[in-house]
């Protein structure tokens, strides 16, 4: 089983989110499921795993495969991407957006940008040695996001 | 000596208008004022037209490139509109039965709702003071129906909630403010507010709150005959020798507080969501249908620009005629009207200035989806008693609409199921747009049967769309901030030599179509101006 087959049968398997220990009272009734795609928390992505942030976030523009889109306009490529030898130069587009993307900067911390870069850096054909650190991103985070 | 200048206020200036020359006049000045000014919207833009032959070149057959078409060719410019898709509307997009459209990334989204029911993609709602979307609809014959935007009958919800038990808007709504009412009553009657209420003041209030929050004589807020006749009855009043009625029971303040649900009603108090709100009868796409029916004659389809290039008195723009990859050739003229969304004007190249440059790269373009499921029956209506209207939830869903039209017809009909962008600040939307068209509906169903358990008996078809996932917008709407506006509106919006934008990204209301219509007005007055000069 590939890991994209994997990943779509996790993504339509339903896990029940409201765990009992957080719950003062038990919910009457069942609340149901979530999809493990989505966030626990609206305001930020409560994923650590880089593949996970990956599939919830960049995914949508630069696709399954990383190989990005084209039509009239064109989401670019991660995959084979020469712009990707620099982890400063990822984790900052992560952080402060660019072009027509949006920043993640505010909707993710340090540890979920380096994982992130990381992932995109050791995966889809890249096998970049230097990984980055929670530390060099909170470096690179504009001072109005550091909150 | 000394001149005494009579300095009346505008309240006194307004008064004596009104005494002098009647209610019209006072209204027309009143909007000069500002005072009724309900947005920049001022008519037709009234263009003097062009000396000589002029040719306007319009890149865009969405709203904004085809109402600047349909001006300029009323004041006499010969204009026409190269568009990149096989049909004209842009992001004023609705999906019905037998629809297809191939995604980014190769998915393909279908539409297979076999009634009526249809999703707008992109704008499914106007507020009243959109002045320039109304004024288009009634010149162009656009038939408006009322949009609710607020049915109390409709759901607040929480999974965290109640039980995940969706509660109704009204019954929240009534119930803080009948709490909130009986504390302020408390705090004035234990003197609590002396110091910001005078005694004359003090009975007012507690009158007045009486009243406003349906208090008890004690200033309690307890179900009565009074809080039934406002919030409703657990058995209703009936006919002939059916049970007495009984007034539903208010819910706690502190269930109401922790449930978080209070606060999903804050959305209704915006300007933007004021009722009543309005939508072309048969979906949102009758308005650029209408346009598009003006200027049909002059839009070539299938048109992608590559290229911007100016002359000192003359662009040219190069174009792969039936899309990328097509037969390249040009089209030049003496004005150039670029509706182009930022996202993709950013990878064209167009000759600019380098502050306008600067100003096309720096817009990010924001996240949005929405999800449409058509069901058997109108279940939301038979057995909830909903007739139209949104509910609300914490779930990635955020919300359901409901149609509103059709009322109490059989058959199948269509919910916008799940619908959020990024102006909502949350995480949501970007999970949406990262999944295939058929995980999105499985999501929408999954988390909406929540708070409609019908969905699993009645589920007939769904669709969806992911505005990132659209090739000529790459993203909804410019996602301006405060800081961005300061550096780069200006720019992006003057006449840069032969060619100025427009579009909803050069306005400040993005995302709308009101948005759009004023800056491709205002972008043609100007024209017509330097034209004239």
């Amino acid at each position: 089983m590939t890991l994209k087959l994997l990943y779509s049968v996790a993504a339509i398997c339903l896990l029940a989110t409201n765990a009992p220990a957080q719950e003062a009272t038990p919910p009457a009734q069942d609340t149901g499921p979530r999809l493990t795609r989505f966030s626990e928390d609206p305001d930020r992505f409560t994923q650590t795993d880089g593949e996970a942030l990956y599939r919830t976030t960049c995914q949508a523009c630069h696709m399954e495969d990383a190989k990005g889109a084209m039509g009239a306009g064109a989401h670019p490529p991660l995959a084979g991407n020469p712009k990707m030898r620099s982890k400063h130069f990822l984790a900052g587009v992560i952080l402060t957006g660019y072009h027509g993307m949006p920043r993640f900067g505010h909707m993710m911390s340090d540890e979920q940008v380096a994982s992130v870069t990381n992932y995109v850096r050791s995966n889809f054909g890249h096998d970049y040695p230097d990984t980055m650190t929670a530390a060099e991103v909170a470096g690179l985070r504009p001072p109005e996001d550091s909150d | 000596m000394t001149m005494r200048h009579f300095n009346p206020t505008r309240r006194q200036l307004l008064t004596m208008i009104g005494q002098v020359a009647g209610a019209a006049a006072m209204y027309q000045a009143m909007t000069s004022m500002g005072f009724a000014g309900e947005s920049g919207y001022a008519g037709p833009p009234n263009l003097q037209g062009p000396r000589t032959g002029r040719r306007v070149l319009i890149l865009g057959a969405g709203i904004a490139g085809m109402a600047a078409a349909y001006e300029m060719q009323r004041a006499g410019y010969d204009v026409k509109i190269l568009e990149y898709q096989d049909r004209t509307g842009g992001r004023c997009l609705t999906l019905r039965g037998g629809d297809r459209y191939t995604e980014m990334g190769g998915h393909e989204i279908t539409c297979d709702f076999q009634g009526d029911g249809y999703l707008n993609a992109g704008p499914w709602r106007l507020p009243v003071h959109h002045r320039a979307v109304f004024d288009y609809c009634r010149r162009l014959g656009v038939a408006l129906h009322p949009f609710i935007i607020k049915n109390n009958r409709a759901f607040l919800h929480s999974p965290n909630a109640f039980g995940g038990q969706p509660q109704r808007i009204g019954d929240v709504e009534k119930d803080m403010r009948g709490h909130v009412s009986e504390l302020l009553a408390k705090a004035l009657n234990q003197g609590g507010l002396d110091q910001a209420v005078t005694l004359e003041d003090r009975e007012k209030l507690l009158e007045g709150l009486k009243g406003w929050g349906v208090l008890n004589g004690d200033y309690t807020y307890r179900a009565s005959d009074a809080t039934g006749g406002v919030r409703g009855w657990d058995i209703p009043p009936g006919g002939g020798l059916m049970p007495e009625a009984s007034p539903s029971q208010p819910t706690d303040l502190s269930a109401l507080l922790q449930s978080g649900l209070w606060g999903q009603l804050f959305g209704f108090n915006s300007y933007s969501f004021e009722p009543p709100m309005f939508e072309p009868a048969g979906g949102m796409d009758a308005i650029t249908d209408a346009f598009a029916r003006e200027v049909e004659d002059v839009v070539q389809l299938n048109a992608r620009v590559i290229r911007i290039a100016q002359g000192d008195d003359s662009v040219t723009v190069t174009y792969e005629d039936g899309g990328r990859g097509g037969t390249v050739r040009e089209e030049t003229a003496d004005w150039c009207i670029c509706t182009i969304p930022l996202s993709v004007l950013a990878q064209l190249e167009v000759d600019c200035s380098d502050a306008m440059r600067k100003a096309i790269a720096a817009v990010p373009y924001a996240s949005a989806f929405k999800v449409g499921l058509e069901f058997r029956r109108r279940f939301w209506e038979e057995d909830d008693g909903i007739l139209g209207g949104v509910s609300y939830t914490d779930l990635p869903l955020v919300q359901i609409a409901y149609p509103n039209y059709g009322f109490l017809s059989e058959g199948p009909a269509v919910l916008q199921a799940a619908y959020d962008t990024a102006t909502g600040g949350r995480s949501f939307t970007y999970s949406w747009s990262s999944m295939t068209p058929q995980e999105r509906i499985d999501a929408a169903l999954a988390l909406g049967r929540q708070i409609h358990p019908q969905y699993d008996a009645e589920f007939l078809s769904g669709t969806s769309w992911v505005w990132h996932r659209v090739d000529w917008s790459l993203g909804c709407y410019g996602q301006w901030t405060d800081d961005l506006r300061d550096i780069h509106y200006r720019r992006l919006c003057e006449i840069d030599n032969r060619l100025v934008l427009a579009g909803e990204h050069c306005s400040h209301i993005p995302a709308w179509l009101e948005g759009s219509l004023l800056s491709a007005l205002d972008a043609i007055k100007r024209l017509d101006q330097r034209e004239n000069a």
